[in-house]
């Protein structure tokens, strides 16, 4: 799974769907949750959690122009493309930190993509989890 | 039905494989509980067992069954196992080979009672088998013959040593009810060692979560083992079964602990730390499953 | 067959039978203490049980000797106290072939308990069973070949001594006179018609009860000796 290191900066609240800001390196990120019983003691403005989402979940586009739903845009360039047979994975990176995104080997074909070159990394606010990092706190 | 807390607080010093483990154990367990002491192999769980059934002694600490003092250190009270009034199952069964099923049954019982042994005999249908020697037993009869034994003798307590560990997977969930309805039957506080997650949440009421030697978790088994650091709804724990390797990816199957085959998709990063029968925790976010009717 | 003959013979199953009776009854509780001490001289007891198997039997006959003689602490007191003399009589060599065959009748005994697994003691104990009935009901009955190996062993080794016998009894017809030593006996005399017989007899019972021994163990490889 991908994981980045952010820092929760808003939450709104509509019934028990709760639309969480969060920001990764000065870059905004949402993530679409839905409320516990009970709210999550770490699930507050300020504190440091993990965005989690799935390699799968990660689109990528390039020369991405027009206007798009998606929040969740990152700016990456490519490391390392694997190739298999119907699936692979392209390795990211995203500020200082890396991502993996898994797309079919014909999307990447179509996309031309070589090593170096920039890409836009998208996910749904609605794939996106958050984790409690291991030492919660105020950084 | 007595009320009788069973109160422990034991320190004992273990020689693992691994160098010298300490074993600190403080909880109480509720009269009635069906409790699993649950763990990966060599965390302390089945000295645990030991040390209540008075075969092992701790360095030191207390164990309390009700008002009756077990063991106490300071106070050098030791009751011998033959005091305690409890059922044993051992890993192995331990059935006394030179007895029959029936004879074994009998030896149990501290005053002897032709009529409650054919009774147990009928419960755990062991009818046709009565004049059979151990060595003429399946797994699983063995297993139902070792229950019947540790419950002959009509104990306050019984301890279960990983009850269904040599058994296949079919005969696990019919001897799991088996377990189920003896407890439901007797009201016997019961405590099982066991490794496998699809019988804890089975049977148990209570689960007490040791990992070296030290109690991690304990509480209900939906409690101890759904994660509240991660946001995802839709936690399902399991055992990973298989790991298929798919290049760029791996499909993992994981049982769950209602038996349901899951399987999903993980990346090398993923399976860093995992391996093949590990105890994992799958979630997903409640806005990915559909749902739909069945039939 | 003259009477000396039949004599030598039946003192010699009398010694073989009441040597086993009496390790029987205290092979027992040695084997049974040596199996699951935790005791930390253990290894030195142990080591003393089987000595008997390694010494010369002419070290044990003289040490018998030197115990049983009158200007001895014990043999004194059985001469003065209770008017008895073992040296070159049948109670002597009784005693010395229980001291010659004791590691004969203990070893197997340990051995057949040792590979018991330690969780049927335990059952029985949680199933608030005392060590006593334990050790009779559960553990005995379970080791029934090692018992018989213990018992068939003694028996024949018993009946098979010549040194520590010949050093402690000598040589008295009815006394102490068992075949081993007629055969020796007969052959110095030149009677080998004679020896051969108590050979044949002597052959043939060992071949008998090791037959025995090798097919009750033949399911069970527990039994090891030596």
């Amino acid at each position: 799974m991908n994981k980045l290191p952010a820092i929760i900066s808003s939450i709104q609240q509509s019934g028990t769907i709760l639309l969480v800001d969060a920001e990764v390196e000065g870059q905004g990120f949402s993530a679409l949750l839905i409320e516990s019983v009970s709210r999550l003691e770490w699930l507050e403005v300020g504190k440091s959690i993990d965005l989690v989402f799935k390699e799968t979940e990660v689109s990528l586009a390039r020369n991405l122009q027009g206007q798009i739903s998606m929040r969740n845009r990152m700016k990456c360039n490519v490391l390392k493309v694997h190739k298999g047979e119907l699936l692979s994975t392209i390795t990211l990176k995203f500020k200082s930190f890396t991502l993996v995104s898994a797309i079919t080997t014909r999307s990447i074909n179509n996309l031309k993509l070589e090593i170096g070159d920039e890409v836009d990394a998208l996910v749904k606010a609605n794939e996106v989890s958050l984790m409690k990092t291991p030492q919660a706190g105020i950084k | 039905m007595e009320n009788h807390l069973i109160h422990i607080d034991i320190e004992k010093l273990m020689h693992t494989a691994n160098g010298p483990m300490k074993l600190t154990v403080k909880t109480e367990i509720g009269s009635g509980e069906l409790v699993a002491l649950f763990g990966p192999s060599g965390a302390g769980k089945t000295t645990l067992l030991r040390i209540l059934s008075g075969l092992t002694d701790p360095d030191k600490g207390v164990v309390k069954f009700g008002d009756t003092v077990w063991y106490d250190s300071e106070k050098k009270i030791n009751l011998p196992s033959q005091q305690r009034n409890i059922g044993f199952m051992f890993q192995d069964y331990a059935l006394f080979p030179n007895m029959t099923v029936e004879e074994n049954i009998l030896f149990a019982q501290t005053v002897k009672d032709a009529k409650a042994a054919s009774e147990l005999i009928s419960i755990f249908g062991l009818n046709e088998l009565r004049k059979r020697k151990p060595s003429k037993l399946s797994g699983g009869q063995k297993q139902r013959v070792a229950l019947a034994r540790a419950l002959a003798r009509k104990p306050q307590l019984l301890l279960l040593d990983e009850p269904l560990s040599a058994l296949d997977a079919e005969m696990r969930v019919m001897l799991q009810d088996e377990i189920r309805h003896a407890h439901e039957l007797l009201g016997t506080t019961t405590i099982m060692v066991s490794h496998d997650l699809n019988e804890v949440f089975r049977l148990a009421s209570h689960v007490v979560m040791i990992e070296n030697g030290e109690i991690k978790k304990t509480g209900k088994p939906e409690t101890v083992f759904s994660d509240n650091t991660i946001s995802g709804k839709v936690q399902i724990t399991g055992q990973i079964a298989r790991i298929e390797r798919q290049d760029p990816i791996n499909i993992v199957t994981v049982i769950s602990g209602s038996n349901q085959i899951i399987k999903v998709i993980a990346f090398d990063s993923d399976l860093e730390n995992l391996k093949l029968g590990d105890q994992v925790m799958v979630y997903t976010k409640a806005f990915n499953p559909i749902i739909s009717k069945l039939g | 067959m003259d009477s000396s003959f039949i004599q030598t013979l039946l003192l010699t199953f009398k010694l073989a039978f009441l040597t086993t009776s009496i390790l029987l009854v205290i092979g027992l509780p040695i084997a049974r203490w040596l199996a699951y001490s935790k005791f930390r001289f253990k290894p030195l007891i142990e080591a003393l049980v089987s000595m008997p198997m390694v010494l010369p039997p002419s070290v044990i006959g003289y040490y018998m000797l030197v115990l049983y003689s009158p200007k001895e602490a014990f043999g004194s007191f059985l001469e003065n106290v209770l008017n008895v003399r073992l040296a070159f009589s049948f109670e002597g060599i009784l005693i010395a072939s229980v001291v010659f065959s004791l590691p004969f009748m203990v070893q197997p005994l340990q051995n057949g308990l040792r590979s018991l697994p330690d969780s049927l003691r335990e059952a029985s104990y949680t199933l608030g069973k005392s060590t006593l009935t334990t050790f009779f009901r559960v553990q005995l009955p379970n080791i029934k070949p090692s018992i018989i190996t213990a018992i068939a062993l003694t028996f024949a080794h018993t009946i098979g001594e010549f040194g520590v016998v010949l050093m402690v009894g000598g040589n008295m017809p009815g006394e102490t006179r068992v075949a081993s030593i007629a055969i020796y006996d007969e052959v110095q005399s030149l009677n080998f018609a004679t020896a051969n017989q108590y050979a044949i007899i002597l052959f043939i019972i060992s071949l008998v009860l090791l037959t025995t021994i090798y097919s009750v163990n033949k399911k069970q490889e527990a039994w090891k000796i030596i």
